[in-house]
C-alpha cells in the first residue's frame, strides 16, 4: 500500500506534519516450502509468520526536536482519498512501534525525515492494517 | 498412493518423504572393550531405521491434533511391529514406531501445519 500526501498523519496522538508519503510493506517472516517423494515441484507453501513494517517520509521545514524514538508505542492514524476530495476517504489505522527515525539532507530535496515502524496486531491473529470508511471526518 | 503404517494413513494429510538411516556394521573399539590397542570389533549389521520427515497439515488447530494424536497412539511400550509402506509402494515389514519428534512451533498461516520426523526400526530382537 502506497500513500501519496496523506491528508492528516498522527502518531499517539501527535500529529506528524509534512508527511508527504507512507508506505506499507508486507512480508514474510517464515516461509514454509515442503516437497513429497512423488516429484521435483513443492507441494505445500504457506507463511505462517509475516511482518508488516510502514515507513513514513515526511518533509521537515524547520527545527523539529520532538523526533520519535525507536521502541515508542501508539496508534499510527492517516486518511487517504484516491483524488483529492472527500469520495471514498480512507482512515488507515494500527497500532504501531517505531523502528528507527532517519534524516536525509540534500541541497536538492532540503530535510527529508523517514520514520520505520512495526504494525502489531491485536491479537496475533487479525491483520495489524485497520482500513475503514472516514466520511466526512477530518 | 499414499503411505502407510499398519494400513493406517499417518502421514498422508501433508507433504512427507521416507529416507533409510545409516546402514552397516556396528563397530566397536578395542579401548571401549577394555582392550588396549587401536583395534575395533564388528558386532553385527546395524537395525534398519527408516525415516519419515514430513509435515501434518490441517485447516483447524483441533484437526491438527487428531493427525499428531494419531501418530502419537502408535508409540506404545513395548514397540509392535507392522508393516510401512512409502508413497512408491516400497515396503518394509516388521518396522516399530520408536520416536516421533516434532518441531519448535505450530505453524499457523493458511492452514495449521507442523514439521515432523518418524523414525522405525526393524529390530533384530523383537521385544
Amino acid at each position: 500500500m502506497l500513500t501519496i500526501n496523506p491528508k492528516t498523519v498522527t502518531f499517539a496522538g501527535v500529529t506528524w506534519d509534512n508527511v508527504t508519503l507512507i508506505a506499507v510493506d508486507r512480508a514474510a517472516h517464515k516461509t514454509v516450502l515442503e516437497w513429497s517423494d512423488l516429484g521435483a515441484y513443492p507441494i505445500l507453501s504457506d507463511v505462517p509468520e509475516q511482518k508488516v513494517t510502514l515507513k513514513v517520509v515526511q518533509s521537515v521545514l524547520r527545527d523539529d526536536i520532538g523526533v520519535p524514538r525507536p521502541g515508542e508505542s501508539g496508534e499510527l492514524v492517516f486518511r487517504t482519498a484516491p483524488v483529492d476530495s472527500d469520495g471514498s476517504r480512507r482512515r488507515v489505522s494500527c497500532q504501531a512501534v517505531v523502528l528507527s527515525a532517519r534524516h536525509e539532507i540534500s541541497e536538492a530535496k532540503g530535510a527529508v525525515r523517514t520514520i520505520e515502524l512495526a504494525a502489531i496486531s491485536s491479537d496475533g491473529a487479525a491483520d495489524p492494517i485497520s482500513i475503514t470508511d472516514a466520511g466526512g471526518e477530518e | 498412493m499414499s503411505s502407510s503404517f499398519k494400513g493406517k494413513n499417518l502421514f498422508g494429510s501433508g507433504p512427507h518423504r521416507f529416507a533409510l538411516g545409516k546402514q552397516g556394521s556396528l563397530v566397536l573399539s578395542n579401548i571401549a572393550l577394555g582392550v588396549f590397542g587401536p583395534g575395533s570389533v564388528p558386532l553385527g549389521l546395524l537395525e534398519l531405521d527408516v525415516l519419515v520427515t514430513g509435515r501434518l497439515v490441517s485447516q483447524s488447530e483441533s484437526g491438527l491434533w487428531f493427525f499428531r494424536d494419531a501418530i502419537v497412539a502408535e508409540l506404545v511400550h513395548p514397540p509392535t511391529a507392522g508393516t510401512l509402506i512409502d508413497l512408491h509402494g516400497r515396503t518394509w515389514t516388521g518396522m516399530s514406531l520408536i520416536t516421533y519428534q516434532e518441531a519448535d512451533r505450530t505453524d499457523r498461516g493458511r492452514v495449521r501445519s507442523m514439521a515432523y520426523t518418524a523414525v522405525f526400526r526393524r529390530f533384530q530382537d523383537p521385544p
